[in-house]
């Protein structure tokens, strides 16, 4: 059993100890916003907020992750009310929208660390892979959201 | 609603549909969808890999029926059933808003479902039901318009009955219909079941382009929300009751086979259910996935490698470029370009190369199936739902209408996910456990056994006379792509984007070779356009530099001609916009204008270079690509194909060792990332001509516009793809 905590509430969860955290988000708990693109902690298709900070999933152990808050895409607000989704929602940022659910939560922590980043910082921060090349709006989006 | 499609009668009339619809729909009018009964319309379904022949609208065709893509329920709510999948080129917001337009409905209350399996969804240009080659609007323009205007005039007359008005005295707009001399209004959710007994009309007037409200505005995309909270439902996120995961791994090399496997170790792995034989590998079953990866990597398999084990990236090359004196066959032949070249005052010949190419979706190929006695259900991102449905149902042996596709959104298509490879694989191990499967396949399985871009060769020669001019032109183009991609009137789709140029070539010669490699190949965005502009707008600046000419200019002088005047406007708008007569101090310019998937495009690229390290400032974009439906998203769709063309043109690579393709992620296939973003400028020519395509043309005029500007800051001409292979760096900066 390992117990995590998710958006807030404790899980016990009956996986392997070696379980990437992204498959017990996905299909333990259900929580299939935060997806499955390299396997390898290269794109960011599977980041979520670990005490605040971006953390990609398909790289960390579930057990790694206990005792740590885990914040993912579902968690960050009931109504897309957060900043950035405003933001993202503004820009119309999303086009097949897969990766979008890592960028936002990158984003919130970027803006969460630095609250008006130059693009310098965006650049610095903003790893992940967009395949349809949404990232000029990204960035757009990210500097609106700084300046709600 | 009928709970069983597959038990309604096929012999059921459109008309007698719509009323049937009517009566079983309850409160819920204008018909619900019936996709298995509509009717087909002409041209068979589809095989996979077969391409649609452009420009080909099958003649003396009625209206479709409107209940197949509409329905208006009691409370206004619009549902729109619509035959373009979404996989970000925005198929989910343009077809409603076509609809919409006509229909004069409200755009607030507007939910878009995906569209089943079914002829009736066949693309009017291409004949199949594949959301491929920029076709969506440009194909459903005109056949989408006239399902919202018979619906409206539907409605109106319903309205007109009921208040015993003539329909002259009613108008509609905003889902709301008023009887003009009294005032009196109702809403379209309050006739839709009286308006769904009605006749369709055969020919519904449409408005005129002046008066559109929805077309060319750009309302918020329907499908945005879901996609910044986590709800938005792809292939890979289905859940099905009871079912298993599965993973797959094939043979590497291409054409290989599975000999034997022995999964004795994968039995120890906690969750395990079995390992499923395919002809050329093994799917691993669990509990949950990554049961199945661990047990996947836990089964050891003997493979019979197949005829390609001795292929390489050297090998494909050879044969290609061997190609070029092979006969082949004549794409166009105008003149007689050979005598023009043996009289040419001065001769240029250039040979252009470029690499495989893997699609790379950000969603991993899946697909998730469930099979019973009489047939089965697949979930999936696909482009093509009856290729989906007949993979599933070939696995089954049952006919295809006893198989239901639930289209899903698409992490990424590109064209990749026109094929059904996953389809085929999950259904069998469906049937093979009895028990529903969702299949993912690894990113690295993504990689290797993919429908590449094919690689292709092309040796040009130019014709010149004294004063310059070019007077003939052969290409001898010579692809990877056979057996081709199916049947096509006219030149092979392999030389479009060469064979179609606007450019005036007196003599015009274009033959073309198609290899039969061994190596997968497909559509991959923009197709032919991802190689052909390429090279012939490289070579068409090479031959103007080799004649001591400005590149824009030799380019327009071989626009003077009614043909060439859409390019001609778009190649001087993007020049004006990009500065091309006064480029920054220490600044250079690369310019590729030309036509594709019925748009017309132009591109400037603004770079500066320190030896081989190249920067990048600006990418200014134009296109006319008739009537813009939604101004926002065509920028959006620009740009985005500029990414993927961009980053195919520096880095991408798909190369083969033993018959088997030597990278496998991201860390050897990699993307460019924001940080390399350059400055994107976009301009759309106000037009009121039929829309083009704008899903692909994009990804094309990059890669010539920037080896284009590279030749001209550094006098090198990068012949061959990926940049990176000739030592060239890249950076973008995004301060002018
Ligand atoms: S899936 Fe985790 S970084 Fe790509
Ligand atoms: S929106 Fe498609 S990968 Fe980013």
């Amino acid at each position: 059993m390992i117990s995590i905590r998710v958006n807030g509430k404790q899980h016990e969860v009956d996986a392997e100890a070696d379980t990437p955290l992204l498959w017990v988000l996905r299909d333990e708990l259900n929580l299939t916003g935060t997806k499955f693109g390299c396997g390898i902690g290269l794109c960011g298709a599977c980041t979520v907020l670990l005490d605040g900070a971006p953390m990609r999933t398909c790289v960390l152990t579930a057990a790694a992750a206990a005792g740590k808050s885990i914040t993912t895409i579902e968690g960050l607000s009931k109504d897309r009310s957060h900043p950035v989704q405003q933001a993202w929602i503004a820009e119309s940022v999303p086009q097949c929208g897969y990766c979008q659910s890592g960028m936002i939560l990158t984003a919130v922590a970027l803006l969460e660390k630095t609250p008006h980043p130059s693009d310098a910082d965006i650049d610095a921060a903003m790893t992940n892979i967009c395949r349809c090349g949404t990232y000029n709006r990204i960035r757009k989006a990210i500097h609106r959201a700084a300046r709600a | 609603m009928i709970d069983d499609p597959h038990q309604l009668s096929q012999a059921v009339s459109r008309r007698h549909f719509l009323r049937l619809a009517a009566v079983t729909g309850g409160g819920l009018a204008l018909a619900v969808s019936l996709p298995s009964l509509a009717a087909p319309a002409e041209g068979a379904a589809p095989t996979p890999g077969t391409p649609p022949a452009p420009g080909v609208a099958p003649a003396g065709r009625s209206i479709r029926p409107p209940s197949a893509f509409l329905q208006i329920a009691e409370n206004d709510e619009i549902t729109v059933i619509t035959p373009a999948v979404e996989m970000g080129q925005g198929g989910h917001t343009a077809m409603p808003m076509i609809i919409l337009e006509e229909l004069g409905g409200d755009w607030r209350r507007v939910t878009v479902k995906d569209a089943a399996a079914a002829a009736v969804y066949n693309n009017p240009l291409s004949g199949t039901q594949m959301t491929v080659g920029s076709f969506s609007v440009r194909g459903w323009y005109m056949d989408l318009r006239k399902v919202g205007a018979a619906a409206r005039e539907m409605l109106v007359q319903a309205a007109a009955l009921e208040w015993q008005v003539p329909t002259t005295e009613c108008s509609a707009a905003q889902s709301v219909i008023t009887h003009r001399p009294s005032g009196r209004t109702v809403s379209y959710g309050r006739v839709a079941a009286r308006a769904a007994t009605l006749d369709v009309p055969q020919q519904p007037v449409l408005k005129e382009t002046a008066s559109f409200a929805l077309i060319g505005a750009s309302p918020a995309r329907l499908d945005v929300p879901a996609k910044v909270d986590g709800g938005a439902c792809y292939g890979i996120d289905t859940v099905l009751p009871g079912m298993l995961y599965g993973a797959v791994k094939t043979c590497p090399s291409f054409g290989g086979k599975l000999k034997s496997f022995d999964a004795a170790a994968a039995a120890g792995v906690r969750g395990y259910h079995s390992t499923v034989a395919l002809p050329d590998g093994v799917i691993t079953l669990a509990d949950k996935y990554w049961q199945a990866r661990k047990a996947l990597d836990k089964v050891t398999v003997d493979y019979d490698p197949g005829p390609l084990a001795a292929l390489d990236s050297a090998r494909v090359s050879a044969l290609l470029r061997a190609g070029f004196d092979e006969p082949g066959v004549v794409a166009r032949q105008d003149g007689d370009a050979r005598a023009a070249l043996a009289g040419a005052a001065r001769v240029i010949e250039a040979v252009y190369e470029v690499p495989y190419l893997a699609h790379a979706c950000m969603e991993p190929m899946n697909c998730t199936a469930r099979v019973d006695a009489q047939g089965g259900e697949v979930w999936c991102s696909t482009q093509a739902p009856q290729a989906a449905q007949k993979a599933a149902a070939a696995v089954l042996n049952c006919p295809p209408e006893r198989v239901t596709v639930h289209s899903t959104y698409l992490g990424g298509g590109f064209g990749r996910r026109g094929e059904a490879d996953f389809v085929t694989q999950a259904v069998a191990a469906a049937r093979a456990a009895s028990r529903p499967v969702k299949l993912i396949w690894s990113r690295e399985e993504d990689i290797q056994h993919d429908f590449y871009r094919p690689a292709a060769a092309i040796r040009f020669r130019a014709g010149l006379d004294a004063q310059g001019k070019l007077t003939a032109l052969e290409s001898n183009m010579v692809t990877a792509s056979a057996p081709n991609f199916g049947p096509r009137p006219g030149a092979p789709l392999y030389t479009v984007g060469v064979v179609d140029t606007n450019y005036a070539l007196p003599n015009f010669l274009v033959t073309g070779v198609n290899k039969d490699i061994g190596i997968r190949f497909g559509f991959w965005r923009s197709v032919s356009h991802s190689h052909n502009p390429f090279m012939l707008e490289s070579f068409i600046d090479e031959v103007a530099h080799g004649v001591g000419q400005d590149p824009y200019r030799f380019r327009r002088a071989l626009l003077q001609h009614p043909r060439g005047a859409r390019q001609l406007k778009v190649l001087d708008l993007v020049a004006e916009k990009a500065g091309w007569e006064r480029p920054p101090p220490g600044r250079h310019l690369g310019i590729s204008a030309f036509e594709a998937y019925g748009s017309f495009i132009g591109t400037v690229v603004e770079l500066s270079a320190v030896n081989k390290a190249i920067t990048v400032h600006r990418v200014v974009t134009a296109v006319d690509c008739g009537v813009a439906v939604h101004p926002d998203n065509i920028t959006a769709q620009l740009e985005g194909g500029m990414v993927y063309g961009l980053t195919a043109a520096l880095r991408g690579e798909i190369t083969i060792d033993k018959g088997a393709v030597m990278q496998s992620n991201f860390n050897n296939y990699p993307m460019l990332k924001l940080a390399e973003m350059p400055r994107f400028e976009c301009h759309v020519v106000p037009s009121a001509q039929a829309p083009g395509g704008i899903g692909e043309p994009g990804t094309a005029p990059i890669a010539p516009a920037l080896a284009n500007a590279i030749f001209a800051a550094t006098g090198t001409r990068a012949r061959t793809l990926p940049l990176s292979k000739l030592d060239f760096t890249y950076a973008a900066v995004r301060t002018s």
